[in-house]
């Protein structure tokens, strides 16, 4: 009995060679979701395959963000015109490595992936008004020569500490590195007071990248605009609240914050910048 | 497993009102109540064996006759404004000690349920449960909406007496709703249908218990019928929600009388609207959820 395939694949986008760009749906500051989401649009992306989501996801109900129902969806579009595969998905509950190699399979046998990229936000205990930092990770001497190419940092020794299990996209470059596939994960330090809201000033720096890399031609004027009007309003809350002032003038300072206050910065932040979306 | 279609409706761009039980039975009260006022019939079956575990067996004669199992029936109705498939579960197919459907089971029903609301052109689903919630008995209940789209947050506002999860204090517009009451929300997003579910409060203190919650399905109704413009008789559950009153004032003089104060402090309590100073405080609230808690020993959830 052969085991059921996991993912439907209902286009037929042709490609001689293609990249392949991972962005997941619960990343810091939405930035997998959002710069997928921004080349779909920019790119006309077409969706052509799914990971089915019954094998990898409860599905005991519905979760609800923001008003609106949410369901996992793990899916795959062409840009007509460009050698480009995009992944947008929920991250799986269970079962990841067979997620993974469905992602794998998809984009080796159907598309011909011979570079992937990842994207990912990191908590950074700085603040928005440093200029965001792109970092890149490697799973193959090749791919580490591909990235030397750019103004990345890339000098990266790291060991997750005990109880803290290696993110999705440190699974998918092993996976791909199995399979002798050139992948590097993409990642920029998102101030923690924006992890749960959204960063603009990210996005913008991996499309940066990826525009570069991938000869892409996208216009990113929207991203630099929505920067813009970000740091405004955040500007306005901390003339309106001088204790939010203070706190993001003690970390420019290099400072570090109390618990407390952290919370309340967080906690201010992210409901005023909601009330003004 | 398959669907039988008995026969072919003749509807247009229905609309898809689809139920399985749950707390207090709210949304099949309310989606039953509405199937009979408009006389939908039925057309269609989900066959159950795959599904469920059989609910009765007839033997005549020492000889097997018939098995029966928990039903998911299809009807139809043309309206005078809209064209309306219904889909009713007797039971959510779940999985072993599970109260709500989980995993591959419930995914299937629910793109079969799917399966032929597409075939007939259906663009729009309702769903419906149960919000548990901290109000008092006998106050009227509210029906929270949940869409599966931002497009229908703005037709959402204009319903009477429902609140978004935006709406309800300490919730920031997050929460979950469970079992496929739920998910056909999910699915329905996912093969690009508009979707919403439709809850009815419950008292928290009676969330537990093994009896229906007219009142709310009462609410579910008056949202659904306004929502596709049905005229509806509320005799019926105006008779069940009656009956309903008597049963809980007589199982409230038996709780304890402390219980009891504590729980009409809830009268007061508005959660649907940012906290004020007002007649009971955050910390009474929580207090009073607690011992709720403990005295139920029950999780408030919806569904």
């Amino acid at each position: 009995m052969t085991e059921k395939q996991p993912y439907k694949v209902f286009g037929q986008p042709e490609f001689e060679s293609s990249t392949l760009v991972v962005g997941w749906s619960e990343d810091a500051a939405k930035l997998g979701s959002k710069v997928t989401d921004y080349l779909n649009r920019e790119l006309g992306g077409q969706e052509f395959a799914e990971i089915e989501p019954d094998d990898f996801f409860p599905l005991g109900g519905v979760s609800v963000e923001n008003d609106i129902a949410q369901f996992p969806e793990g899916k795959f579009y062409h840009c007509p015109g460009k050698d480009l595969v995009l992944f947008r998905s929920h991250p799986p509950r269970s079962d990841w490595y067979r997620f993974l190699n469905s992602v794998l399979d998809v984009a080796e046998y159907y598309c011909h992936v011979k570079e992937i990229y990842t994207v990912g936000g990191m908590v950074y205990l700085g603040t928005h008004t440093f200029p965001r930092e792109l970092m890149a990770l490697s799973n193959s001497p090749e791919m580490t020569a591909v990235l030397s190419q750019y103004d990345l940092a890339r000098e990266i020794d790291y060991e997750s500490p005990p109880g803290q299990r290696p993110t999705l996209n440190s699974f998918l470059l092993w996976a791909a590195q199995r399979r002798q596939l050139a992948a590097a994960s993409l990642w920029v330090p998102i101030p923690f007071y924006l992890v749960g809201a959204e960063d603009p000033q990210a996005w913008g720096k991996v499309l940066e990248f990826l525009d570069e890399r991938l000869d892409l031609g996208i216009d990113l004027d929207a991203i630099d605009e929505e920067a813009a009007r970000q740091d405004k309003r955040i500007t306005i809350l901390r003339y309106n609240s001088p204790e939010i002032d203070s706190y993001i003038n003690k970390l420019e300072s290099g400072q570090g914050l109390t618990q407390d206050e952290s919370e309340s910065l967080v906690k201010a932040v992210e409901e005023f910048l909601r009330r003004q979306y | 497993m398959s669907v039988r279609i008995y026969r072919k409706p003749e509807v247009h761009s229905p609309v898809l009102i689809a139920c399985w039980p749950g707390i207090g039975n709210i949304g099949v009260i309310a989606v039953d109540t509405l199937r009979g006022t408009v006389k939908a019939e039925e057309f269609g079956e989900i066959e159950p064996w795959e599904f469920f575990y059989p609910s009765k067996v007839v033997i005549r004669n020492g000889v097997l006759k018939d098995l029966v199992f928990p039903a998911s029936k299809f009807y139809y109705a043309k309206t005078d404004e809209t064209d309306l498939i219904f889909f009713i579960g007797e039971e959510q197919p779940t999985e072993a000690g599970r109260t709500y459907a989980e995993g591959e089971k419930a995914y299937r029903m629910a793109n079969l349920v799917l399966d032929v609301a597409i075939e007939y052109g259906c663009r729009r689903v309702y769903t419906s449960g149960a919000a548990v919630a901290p109000i008092h008995h006998t106050t009227r209940p509210k029906v929270w909406v949940v869409p599966n789209s931002e497009n229908l947050v703005s037709e959402l506002k204009t319903y009477r007496n429902t609140v978004l999860m935006s709406d309800i204090e300490g919730r920031r517009g997050q929460g979950s709703i469970t079992g496929l009451n739920g998910l056909l929300l999910g699915v329905a997003k996912k093969r690009g249908l508009e979707a919403v579910c439709v809850m009815g409060e419950i008292p928290i203190y009676l969330q537990g218990f093994p009896f229906p919650y007219p009142q709310a399905s009462r609410s579910v109704l008056e949202v659904m019928t306004s929502a596709l413009h049905i005229e509806t008789e509320m005799e019926g559950i105006d008779e069940m929600v009656a009956k309903s009153e008597t049963e809980i004032n007589r199982l409230y003089e038996h709780f304890p009388s402390e219980m009891r104060e504590q729980l009409d402090r809830l009268k007061y309590v508005a959660h649907d609207e940012p906290a004020e100073p007002g007649p009971i405080t955050e910390e009474d609230k929580q207090k009073i959820l607690d011992d709720i808690d403990k005295f139920f020993k029950k999780e408030p959830r919806e569904d």
